[in-house]
């Protein structure tokens, strides 16, 4: 703009005009400096959690015993189960107190890990992100340096996580699962077809919108979308404190007591 | 669909005898499938037919001239392992599992011709305990054998993490960096090793790994450990840690980036007479390395730009309802 030579009769359209692109170019560089960035991408780097009541059910649900009402986080309302799953997730449903794979400490899965109501860290390199999840320590690998999916792994309890960046959200393709976990306490649940799409942006520096695309063939009819907000944890000193909960059957019988 | 197992080294055949006895059905044999693995070697019990040294190069706290990260820290990241033996054995690393009722793995030669004990202070070798504790400890290398209470099954084999330091000594792991963070990644367990100046967690928090803050000095990572719970053992022989233990641990890397050295000083007024000192060597993996199943458990991939990478197994244990490698730990 100081190279622009500013004659009378134009002044007034130019004032004008600078207004514009200061606007315009205030807005350009709040995108550029109020997320953080590492090597020129979004990073996601810190501590993260939910503030929403989805692990209890993805479903809209009135409130129960232990479970607070919640409009739920799947666009549309419902999952659309296949007849025959639907049965099955009813019968998951009523048996949640005893069924449910997270009462035993085991690794939740993906998206489960995401939306579970306790902190995950993430841990963000130019080729990866790790997310390193409270309950289990269940470690997550994304990778973002372009390698494929494996050809025919195991099947997986997080799955296979291969993530790029189209623009400032980061796109991550989860396959290879295995059908043991649940998608939240109200026993709704996929098989060893699950795939998930997620999409991680920033809407605020301290503040991701998660959503996902879900599909399993062999279980729901269509693929359906979830939407979830993450909030950074900003208290003094915040850490993960390690939650192997699994252990906590056997853990009187160590160390050797006096 | 493919089975999750994870590993098959089935090892030695007393704990597959613990697994089956102690802890839930084993359901599925061992499956060898694993994505873009060469052939393994058969695993041998006492790890898995890993080199091991004898001997080991001593490495001294000094400057770091190698590489270094956007933060300043010294580079170390990537895929490591011990070189001596695994937790069969805390102070003979080489010497068995004690009391084995199995003749054939008995090692045959001197003591001298074994690598050293894992305790380098004192000069004997052996965990300075205190009368009870040692009693507790002979206790457990005999009822090990054939546990008939819970407290005399091994923890890891029930797949709790191996926490501090055994973790060193079990499986290969990954060392990752961040800006305030070094993260061990183990295959039962995780340790974030906090390197700002935070003070340490309540000391009514107890942990498995406990709570770890670290600085670097030079090449050496120096880490306090405390909210120790105790539980984890120190390996099948039953050296333990109490809650009111501390460590003080130095991970010293030499100057070529390919070794370091675990150093650290053991204190504990309930168990121990006195402090003593742990010396564990350590060696990196590279892509120039063949996968082993053991030490370096990984499978190579290509990335965008053709070079090669390294990739590991999702690191799961209790789901699979059995101890990691269904009995082999």
């Amino acid at each position: 703009m100081n190279t622009l030579s500013i004659t009378k009769s134009s002044k007034s359209a130019l004032a004008l005009s600078l207004l514009v692109a200061f606007s315009f170019s205030d807005i350009a560089i709040a995108a550029d400096t109020k997320i953080p960035r590492l090597n020129g991408k979004p990073d996601f780097s810190g501590i993260w959690q939910t503030t929403s009541a989805a692990d209890y059910d993805l479903e809209p649900h009135s409130n129960r015993k232990n479970t607070p009402p919640s409009a739920g986080i799947v666009e549309g309302g419902l999952i659309p189960y296949l007849p025959e799953a639907f049965a099955k997730k009813q019968k998951n449903f009523e048996a949640r107190e005893t069924l449910d794979p997270a009462l035993k400490g085991y690794t939740l899965g993906v998206p489960r890990s995401v939306y579970y109501p306790e902190p995950f860290q993430i841990f963000q390199r130019k080729q990866d992100l790790t997310l390193v999840h409270q309950l289990g320590h269940s470690v997550r690998t994304i990778y973002t340096n372009g390698t494929p999916h494996p050809e025919d792994p195991n099947d997986w309890w997080l799955g296979d996580s291969r993530g790029h960046w189209e623009g400032d959200t980061l796109v991550v393709d989860v396959k290879h699962f295995n059908d043991k976990t649940w998608l939240d306490k109200a026993g709704n649940f996929h098989s060893d077809a699950f795939h998930v799409v997620e999409k991680w942006a920033f809407l605020d520096a301290n503040t991701i919108e998660y959503k996902a695309t879900i599909e399993d063939p062999k279980v729901y009819s269509h693929p359906w979308n979830i939407d979830v907000i993450l909030y950074r944890h900003r208290e003094k000193d915040f850490q993960l404190i390690e939650d192997y909960r699994f252990t906590l059957d056997y853990d009187e019988f160590y160390p050797p007591k006096q | 669909m493919k089975k999750n197992m994870l590993k098959h080294y089935l090892g030695v055949s007393g704990l597959a005898f613990i697994g089956m006895a102690l802890l839930p059905q084993i359901t599925h044999a061992a499956d060898t499938d694993k994505p873009k693995t060469e052939q393994k070697p058969a695993a041998q019990g006492n790890g898995g037919g890993m080199p091991r040294e004898k001997s080991f190069p001593k490495i001294s706290s000094e400057k770091w001239t190698g590489a270094r990260l956007a933060d300043g820290q010294p580079d170390v990241s990537g895929f490591w392992s011990n070189t001596i033996g695994n937790h069969g054995n805390f102070t003979d690393p080489q010497g068995g599992i004690i009391n084995d009722p199995n003749p054939n793995r008995i090692p045959k030669g001197a003591r001298a011709d074994r690598a050293p004990s894992r305790v380098s202070d004192p000069i004997d070798g052996q965990v300075p305990f205190q009368p009870w504790a040692l009693e507790k400890v002979k206790e457990f290398q005999v009822k090990f054998h054939d546990p008939t209470t819970q407290n005399f099954v091994e923890p890891l084999a029930r797949c709790a993490p191996g926490g501090v330091p055994k973790s060193l000594y079990w499986h290969g792991y990954e060392i990752k960096q961040y800006p305030n963070y070094v993260v061990f990644f183990f295959d039962s367990g995780t340790r974030i090793i906090h390197l700002d100046d935070k003070a340490h967690l309540p000391s009514k928090i107890k942990l498995w790994n406990g709570d770890s803050r670290g600085h670097w000095e030079g090449n050496t990572l120096v880490v306090d450990v405390s909210n120790h719970n105790g539980k984890a053992l120190f390996g099948r022989s039953g050296e333990f840690i109490s809650e009111n233990g501390h460590i003080e641990e130095h991970y010293i890397f030499n100057k070529e980036n390919t070794r370091y050295n675990y150093e650290a000083v053991f204190t504990d007024p309930t168990v121990y007479t006195k402090p003593f000192t742990v010396t564990i060597p350590a060696r990196r993996w590279t892509v120039a390395d063949k996968p082993d199943s053991w030490n370096f458990d990984v499978w190579f991939a290509k990335d965008s730009a053709g070079k090669t990478t390294v990739e590991h197994e999702e690191r799961i244990c209790t789901e699979n309802n059995g101890g990691f490698g269904l009995g082999a730990v």
